[in-house]
């Protein structure tokens, strides 16, 4: 903790807030908002919440910029300029924004200090987890146990949350174009990339997927062990494909993994996750107590089962996010016909 | 002693650091400014990293030892990385139809 850094990274952050506001130009505001999600995963860190700040290094700034970039070059760059009865509005949503401002801060005198022991949020849940990580579930890292094992039930629907969102992405964007236009939308693609190929960076972005990807299994199955776990595993895991799709083309991704793959595997991951929980009722107890896995795991004891039911949903979280996060690159980048990317 | 060389290997890689940002703030035209940053900034991450590494290796186990291969590979990471980054940048600048700065050029403008 060193404040004069905290300082220096928090008056950034908010300067980066109000550019990000300020700018006309969407492009640079998305950069900007990039520039935002990395000085606040600084702030994490600083503040020892590793895991959070590597979610917001892998998800801030770096594939929902991507998925930004790729909304705004699909869309339009400059915002229009504001007509004659939007005033009124600003207005509006100026003295709204004031009021709630003025209401958070008289709130604000109500917090408990920084790191106080007596605060409410560290005298009931948090000793708990603190003294009983270990002897309950064998698992080094506090965060993965909570995440996946005390509070199990919130993980699921967070990875639900993440397949509803590309579903959704799907209905509203998915297009299938006629036979007539295919020929067309291919002939203009073969135009396309013969002038956007650069061989230095298809080489250099073709030799690093593999170890991208080698990392994020690492990050999935060592999320019990060290910071990480299955959210983080699996967008570097999508961004992994990503980057292959804006080196080559949308085309040479696909044929990796192809849109009905997506679907399949985006299934397959919830199903892990609530199937493990639903095993779980089967074998004699409640919804995702992992401990009675031991029944059918060889050679484990119950606190070592739970560690190992983790790992499963873990794998299962994984596999969703990355297959959602491929999904929703390729619908945005293509407008939903497929055809060709950015 | 370990201390006192990554001391200096930190010192020079913050002053290439302030070479890049000078170098960025000051040169005339978007390909040279991409030369600087792309260059300046590899080469000073390199030796911050190196810095790093040995300081981190002053109690030698096999923890720090770990610790240290990583930033190793994070260091080849940005070796490769950063420089192509800066190749597709400039590249979808020379696309885009972004003129380099010529000596001409400016006295042209002066007399305009």
């Amino acid at each position: 903790m060193i404040w004069q850094l905290d300082l220096l990274i928090l008056t950034l952050i908010i300067l980066c807030a109000f550019a990000a506001i300020k700018l006309k130009d969407m492009l640079s505001a998305v950069i900007i908002f990039g520039a935002y999600s990395f000085l606040l995963c600084l702030i994490w860190v600083e503040m020892g919440a590793v895991d959070v700040g590597f979610t917001e290094a892998a998800v801030g700034a770096g594939v929902s910029t991507v998925l930004f970039i790729a909304a705004v070059y699909r869309t339009t760059r400059t915002i229009a300029p504001p007509g004659p009865g939007r005033n009124f509005l600003k207005i509006i949503g100026f003295l709204s924004s004031v009021a709630l401002g003025v209401v958070l801060l008289f709130a604000v005198g109500d917090f408990p200090d920084w790191a106080n022991p007596n605060s409410p949020a560290s005298l009931h849940v948090s000793p708990y987890y603190i003294l009983n990580t270990i002897k309950d579930t064998s698992v080094p890292n506090i965060v993965t146990s909570v995440l996946a094992d005390y509070r199990g039930f919130d993980t699921m629907f967070e990875t639900t949350v993440i397949f509803a969102a590309g579903i959704a992405v799907i209905a509203i964007l998915r297009r299938k174009i006629h036979k007539t236009d295919n020929n067309n939308s291919q002939a203009v693609e073969t135009g396309q990339t013969e002038t956007g190929t650069n061989i230095i960076i298809q080489t250099i972005c073709r030799q690093m997927v593999p170890f991208m990807q080698l990392f994020a299994l690492y990050v999935i199955a060592h999320g019990h062990h060290s910071p990480g776990g299955g959210f983080q595993g699996g967008v570097i895991l999508g961004a992994s494909f990503i980057l292959l799709a804006l080196s080559y083309d949308l085309q040479k991704m696909l044929k990796r993994m192809s849109e009905k793959w997506n679907i399949i595997l985006a299934n397959i991951g919830v199903l892990i996750y609530v199937g493990i929980g639903t095993l779980c009722v089967f074998l004699g107890a409640n919804f995702l107590d992992y401990s009675i896995l031991h029944k059918i795991l060889p050679a484990t004891s119950p606190i070592e089962a739970r560690s190992h039911g983790m790992l499963g949903i873990e794998i299962g979280v994984g596999i969703a996010v990355m297959a959602i996060m491929i999904t929703i690159y390729t619908n945005i980048a293509s407008e939903g016909k497929h055809d060709k990317g950015l | 002693m370990i201390e006192i060389f990554s001391i200096i290997l930190m010192l020079t890689g913050f002053f290439f650091f302030c070479v890049t940002t000078i170098g960025i703030l000051r040169f005339p035209d978007f390909y040279s400014r991409m030369h600087a940053a792309g260059k300046g900034d590899t080469f000073s991450s390199i030796f911050m990293l190196l810095g790093l590494v040995l300081i981190n290796m002053q109690h030698l186990s096999i923890g720090t030892l770990l610790v240290s291969m990583k930033i190793v590979f994070i260091l080849v990471f940005i070796f490769l990385a950063s420089p192509t980054a800066t190749n597709a940048i400039i590249d979808a600048g020379f696309e885009s139809g972004v003129m380099p700065w010529t000596k001409e050029e400016k006295v042209e403008n002066k007399e305009v």
